[in-house]
């Protein structure tokens, strides 16, 4: 009955869909908005129904559905039976339609007496993408899909997804893809405005913009936290295809948030927001076919199946194509002469924008590059780590340092000497403080020294405008900043001062790392819900001797999918993680040890927190904007 | 400004497209490719050794055996994914493993191979791929079959999966 429901709407999703779409492509403006009302309240009523649908089939454990029974199991805990439902391509795409309402809803609030035009073709572009992706759902990833025969309990769920923080990554991150696509719709309409009309469309693309940037940024961070916590290889970062199609949004996604403000306030580079809004989205739907069709691997676990991606190429081609001709016929009227000063703050933005798209394009070229290369020799290879981060890290780094200095420069132009009086002190306390970081990690990379020098760099620079500014500050930019600099500081702390040690270890075994012996006290059979673990007890000692921690990694064997993960144990303080992982092995060869001493880490997670609040107060500060405006 | 430049990123996208479409519509069927270098002697090379700092691997170690040369790195996961059929092949009697530790770190190298095992006779560091290059590597893994006169008989890119290692041993089967 539930299911059948859910099917139901989703077909009635379909019908909405269309009526919004031929609805927004008529002349008569009062009824439009009349019949759009219609459709965008049923496209939200019909998503939430069919998804809560969904949820409700697995938290009932309803056999009946393939995706029930290929996702699920009766043993699993209520939490993950719920995160279950977004956790596999079908439902996840069924989120994603969830998502597209409510964006489409808010879209429509816009309305008001003087940009009926303007938000109807806003509409009628959504509802061409909710078109696209519900076939793509009914057509080759139906979530209600039937079982032919039944059975009494599921094949289960990929353990290492089994995992608070990938149960909130997926939302988050889609709620930053879809945000894109509310971005572009705003573009084709922007771009297909008559010549007479001035509708002042970057006010509208700001708010949502920023939303979507902001939800990637902390998507983003929960899949790394997963992938540290999860994986147990050490790492938060490992440049697999899946983290790179969402790190290019949301490079694009950086650039475009910084140039909507120069179009903002001096009303220069509009042409280049256009493209950059069409270009983010447009990547995010590339990203979701380079996951979903098979055609990379990746840890990422999607069902694979060659007419998904076939569809959402042939998507993806529609609407680039479009959008892309539609933007080189019809852009010509955003064209403006007005020349950008170099020194000064949208000098800043537009080269911090040329950065951001360079490693964009830097890192979209080692995600293909391997097709391409496949494509002409019919041979796989892997574009790994040396890769990017040579690529990568040489273009960061000048970014930075303007990042540092952009703040505090005025619109129009600035005299270099003063601003360089200006930065004296943030110059001073950044060589102070990177000196006593120095003084006592006691290790001399380059790229350490670059790394955290740009990191106090960015931090001292800030915290000098909130003193100087007092209340005048603008609270979103400083602290969204703030969150880089002290991200920078612990990407560089964890990456460049990580200490490795694999070892095989007995029980009553000791080993060094650093200034911490760590012994190997006991082993343990336990049970857990629905795994069986081996467990081992480790003490942490320091220089003194002292006891800091019992660590207690596990080696889980999960029957019911019959494969064995890792969970690490960690011990995190603001200085250091120790992290911990057992691996193979039995009592009389002893078991194979990872022990990482990882350097600043959790600045990683607060510098990311940090820079998901300033895109909060950004987003918030956007949309009153945009109220005032109705 | 001319209006064509407008075109641009249409353009550039319906290339990347076509790739695309390409690469789905094709059989995938990873094969061999021929390599410059087939029924050419091995490019002469001389590094340290990943075990022992002090000793140096190089074309010398193939001493007229057969020998399956395999182009590794721990940061690479189809690394991972071929490491059994790697072991697999140095369970061989007939033939010997040499690998060539591409970009890597010493550490990291061996920390890996403690943790899965090494199957290779000599591991060779190429720490800033200038052997890859002299091979004509075009990523890693790759793995080369040396027959006992030191000639490049097979060449296979990418990782070895079942239908590679059968494909290897018969090849294996037919060198001397």
């Amino acid at each position: 009955m539930i299911p059948f429901l859910g099917n139901i709407n989703l077909w009635l999703l379909l019908f909405f869909a269309i009526l919004q779409l031929v609805n927004s492509l008529k002349k008569n403006n009062a009824s439009v908005i009349k019949l759009n009302r219609i459709a965008v309240n049923g496209l939200f009523f019909c998503s939430s129904l069919s998804f809560f649908s969904l949820i409700y089939s697995h938290i009932v454990s309803d056999f009946s559905l393939i995706n029930v029974f290929q996702n699920s199991h009766t043993t699993k805990p209520l939490f993950y039976k719920i995160s279950g439902v977004w956790g596999n391509h079908e439902g996840s795409m069924l989120l994603w339609i969830l998502v597209l309402t409510i964006f489409n809803y808010f879209i429509f609030k816009l309305y008001n007496k003087t940009n009926s035009k303007f938000i109807t073709k806003t509409l009628e572009t959504q509802s061409l993408i909710i078109i696209g992706f519900v076939l793509f759902t009914i057509f080759t990833s139906n979530p209600f899909e039937k079982m032919i025969t039944l059975e009494s309990n599921g094949l289960g769920f990929n353990p290492i997804l089994q995992d608070p923080a990938l149960a909130i990554h997926p939302p988050l991150l889609y709620i930053g893809y879809v945000g894109f696509s509310a971005a572009f719709s705003l573009s084709i309409a922007a771009l297909s405005l008559k010549n007479n009309e001035t509708i002042f469309w970057y006010n509208y693309m700001k708010p949502v913009v920023a939303a979507a940037w902001t939800f990637l940024t902390i998507g983003i961070a929960f899949g790394s936290i997963w992938a540290y916590y999860e994986l147990g290889w050490g790492g938060w970062w490992f440049w697999d295809p899946v983290e790179n199609a969402s790190f290019m949004p949301w490079l694009l996604g950086t650039a475009l948030l910084h140039s909507l403000i120069a179009v903002e306030k001096k009303k220069s580079l509009q042409l280049w927001v256009l493209l950059l809004s069409i270009l983010a989205f447009l990547l995010s739907v590339v990203g979701t076919f380079l996951v979903r069709s098979g055609i990379l691997t990746s840890v990422h676990t999607f069902a694979l199946d060659p007419s998904r991606g076939i569809y959402i190429l042939i998507f993806t081609a529609l609407l680039g194509g479009y959008s892309l001709f539609l933007f080189s016929i019809n852009s010509k009227k955003y064209l403006n002469t007005n020349y950008v000063a170099f020194f000064s703050k949208e000098g800043a933005i537009l080269i911090n924008n040329i950065l951001m798209v360079i490693v964009c394009a830097s890192v979209f070229l080692g995600t293909i590059y391997p097709l391409l290369i496949e494509a002409i020799t019919n041979n796989k290879i892997s574009v790994g780590e040396p890769y990017y981060n040579s690529a990568v890290i040489p273009i960061i780094i000048p970014a930075i340092l303007v990042m540092g200095i952009g703040p505090i420069l005025s619109w129009g132009g600035n005299k270099k000497l003063e601003t360089f009086k200006k930065i004296i002190p943030s110059i001073l306390i950044t060589a102070i403080f990177s000196i006593l970081v120095f003084l006592y990690y006691k290790s001399y990379s380059i790229i350490g020294v670059i790394g955290i020098v740009l990191a106090f760099w960015i931090i001292t620079n800030n915290i000098i405008i909130i003193y100087k500014n007092k209340k005048k500050f603008i609270k979103s930019m400083i602290v969204a900043h703030l969150g880089v600099g002290i991200l920078i500081l612990g990407i560089t702390g964890s990456s460049v001062w990580q200490k490795e040690k694999i070892i095989k270890m007995k029980i009553g075994n000791e080993v060094k790392i650093e200034n911490y012996t760590i012994t190997l006290k006991e082993i343990n059979e336990i049970k857990g819900k629905n795994y069986l673990a081996l467990q081992g007890n480790f003490f942490i000692f320091d220089e003194k001797k002292n006891l800091i921690k019992k660590l207690k990694p596990e080696n889980r064997y999960y029957p019911i999918t019959n494969n064995f993960t890792t969970e690490a144990s960690i011990h995190t303080n603001l200085l250091r993680d120790v992290y911990i992982v057992l691996g193979e092995g039995n009592i009389n060869d002893g078991w194979v040890v990872r022990i990482y001493l990882n350097p600043l880490v959790v600045w990683i997670w607060i510098g990311a927190f940090t820079i998901f609040l300033g895109g909060i107060f950004s987003t918030n500060i956007n949309l009153r904007k945009i109220k005032k405006l109705q | 400004m001319s209006k064509k430049i407008f075109l641009f990123p249409f353009l550039v996208f319906s290339l990347i497209l076509f790739i695309f479409f390409y690469l789905l519509l094709i059989e995938r069927d990873p094969s061999d490719i021929p390599s410059n270098l087939i029924d050419k002697s091995i490019p002469q090379f001389k590094s340290k050794s990943l075990i022992k700092d002090s000793e140096y691997v190089s074309q010398e170690n193939f001493k007229n055996k057969i020998t399956l040369v395999n182009f590794f790195a721990s940061w690479c996961k189809p690394c991972r994914d071929e490491h059994k059929y790697i072991q697999l092949l140095a369970n061989n009697k007939n033939i010997q493993v040499i690998g060539i530790n591409y970009k890597d770190n010493r550490k990291k190298a061996t920390g890996w191979l403690n943790e899965v095992g090494n199957p290779y006779l000599y591991i060779a560091t190429d720490k800033r791929g200038s052997i890859a290059i002299d091979w004509g590597v075009y990523g890693i893994p790759e793995t080369f079959i040396v027959n006992s006169q030191g000639i490049i008989k097979y060449r296979h890119v990418g990782p070895i999966t079942k239908k590679i290692y059968k494909k290897i041993n018969f090849i294996l089967n037919e060198t001397k």
